[in-house]
């Protein structure tokens, strides 16, 4: 049992909100616990994605989940886009507000990717002054998660599991343990998923997200347009009975199938919780006439 | 703050633009099957990819009108051009349309750019917040002797477009899947864009005096001096109703947010 949690109570199963899906979560109000919304896609001024998005924000709890904060940059921390951001979550009123552990951009240029950081005690230091300012403006922790990586740098001098849990115990912060992403970067890497499973500090894992990825053989690319893999949903299972019952969500981002599929993987993220913690309530498992009643 | 640290940034972010690999390659590990000149190329085809679709989606009509080539050629001039500098891709392409204008072989064609700069205009009605709508009771139900100095505030999404090309007519042929016409450069065309109540972004023509009217309103001009400017355009017996007309018209598609009495 994991005691001294810092973390929120579970929020059940989420899948990420996307465009494609907009009308059918309005008319049909699908049993999915939460929903996860990409912060940049909502920065706009109105317009449709602002309608929805305030109508299923009245229906479901939701999560913000940013790729632009560079929190691992050496740029000034873009205070237009965090105030974007905390006006968003002013009008959304999110459980919590995530970003990745990782730099976007360098000397105003945008890479509008998830670039690798040395892991380093400089680099610690580096971010957790950055958290702290992100946290104090936003009047809340974040939750930081791990990448996705292709290559390794000289310079590192600890593995990516401990600088992680290094970062979040510096930064007061919490975990998005990507169970994906870890997949990805231990084939790319050859590090055993497990040990970084091991490691992680179960206390600062707040959530948990599933994906699927494209495998090239010799490496794997992180792309979100696949389903979640079978090793991936045992890497999961495996978190599960180190990490304890974390709120969790399939983010998919390309080649978008139909709301129903998503569901029916959701589902097999909550049956497999299910497994390990039988008295798991989740409206996700939950069959048409339970609701009803 | 780190200097290694933004240096190793600097040297990352200049291999994704240029593809020179000098500087960041001694600072990757060999790393079992794959070796680092693939390790890297995995970002910098990222970065390229997904420019590239950012271009794609927003300028779908562009692209097809542009064909395959043209349009490659495009996209690998803009990207080498423009790194990114913007926080969201929404705004990457707003650079496109001035692009188009200046570089070869594109400005030869101006009709090319000005149907990018229309996709950029649909994009911001789009996005425009929300305000509210009102309707021609509004302004009836103000006095009489409020009408001469009212003023009109329209809804953010409404946005304007002058052209000198067919650009728009182009446009609209190839999202019907049709065959566009010639280029004709021969005139100024006016087009209103705007989100219409149903989140539906419209677009119609307008007669110059259409344009003059409204950019006078926007302008902040009251009735009674759009009245006046309508001379140019009508008899004094009919300048007045022709503005009365267009109000109409725009309280019924939406356009009007707020009026301000004087």
């Amino acid at each position: 049992m994991i005691n001294n949690k810092l973390t929120e109570d579970f929020l059940g199963f989420g899948l990420g909100l996307r465009t494609a899906h907009f009308e059918h979560v309005l008319q049909h109000q699908p049993k999915v616990d939460w929903f996860e919304v990409l912060s940049e896609n909502f920065m706009v001024a109105g317009g449709k994605p602002k309608y929805y998005l305030q109508a299923i924000a009245e229906r479901y709890p939701l999560v913000m989940h940013g790729v632009s904060m560079s929190i691992g940059g050496t740029d000034p921390l873009n205070m237009d886009y965090l105030k974007a951001l905390k006006k968003l979550a002013n009008e959304v009123e999110p459980k919590w507000i995530s970003d990745h552990l990782c730099w976007t951009s360098v000397h105003g240029q945008n890479s509008h990717d998830l670039l690798p950081l040395p892991y380093t005690q400089e680099t610690i230091d580096h971010v957790a002054k950055r958290v702290a300012q992100v946290q104090d403006f936003l009047g809340r922790r974040i939750l930081l998660e791990n990448v996705s990586s292709y290559l390794s740098y000289q310079d590192s001098t600890m593995d990516e599991w401990d600088f992680l849990n290094a970062l979040a115990q510096q930064a007061d912060c919490l975990i998005l343990l990507d169970i994906n992403n870890i997949y990805v970067s231990a084939r790319n890497h050859g590090f055993d998923p497990l040990e970084y499973l091991n490691k992680i500090d179960p206390k600062r894992v707040q959530q948990f997200h599933l994906a699927g990825h494209s495998d090239y053989g010799d490496y794997v690319i992180d792309t979100h347009d696949q389903d979640v893999v079978e090793p991936v949903w045992q890497l999961y299972q495996q978190a599960l009975q180190r990490l304890g019952l974390v709120s969790t969500m399939i983010e998919r981002d390309g080649n978008i199938p139909e709301f129903p599929a998503l569901q029916q993987e959701l589902k097999q993220a909550a049956r497999l919780a299910a497994k390990h913690f039988p008295n798991l309530v989740t409206r996700t498992l939950t069959t048409s006439a339970e609701t009803s009643l | 703050m780190s200097g290694s640290l933004r240096q190793l940034q600097h040297a990352f972010m200049d291999y994704l633009n240029t593809g020179s690999a000098s500087v960041l390659q001694p600072h990757i590990v060999e790393q079992g099957l794959v070796n680092v000149d693939t390790r890297m190329a995995i970002y910098r085809n990222a970065y390229r990819v997904r420019l590239r679709e950012t271009i794609e989606t927003d300028h779908e009509v562009l692209g097809i009108y542009l064909g395959d080539d043209l349009f490659e050629q495009m996209v690998a001039g803009y990207i080498e051009q423009h790194p990114s500098k913007v926080v969201s891709l929404r705004d990457y392409c707003d650079d496109l349309p001035l692009y188009l204008s200046q570089q070869a072989p594109f400005v030869q064609y101006p009709i090319v750019a000005d149907i990018a700069a229309f996709e950029r205009r649909l994009l911001n009605a789009f996005d425009a917040p929300e305000a509210p709508r009102l309707s021609f009771t509004d302004l009836q139900n103000l006095p009489a002797s409020a009408w001469p100095h009212c003023q009109l505030r329209f809804h953010p999404s409404l946005q304007l477009f002058v052209c000198q090309s067919n650009a728009v007519e182009a446009w609209q042929s190839i999202k019907a899947e049709q065959a566009p016409a010639e280029p004709d450069h021969s005139a100024h065309r006016y087009w209103l864009i705007w989100r219409g109540a149903t989140r539906l972004t419209e677009f119609i023509s307008l007669a110059p005096y259409q344009h003059a009217l409204l950019i006078g309103f926007i302008q902040g001009r009251n009735f009674a001096e759009q009245c006046e400017l309508m001379l140019a355009y009508f008899d004094a017996e009919v300048a007045p109703q022709q503005v009365l007309s267009a109000l109409q018209a725009w309280f019924e598609m939406g356009l009007i947010s707020r009026l301000d009495p004087a």
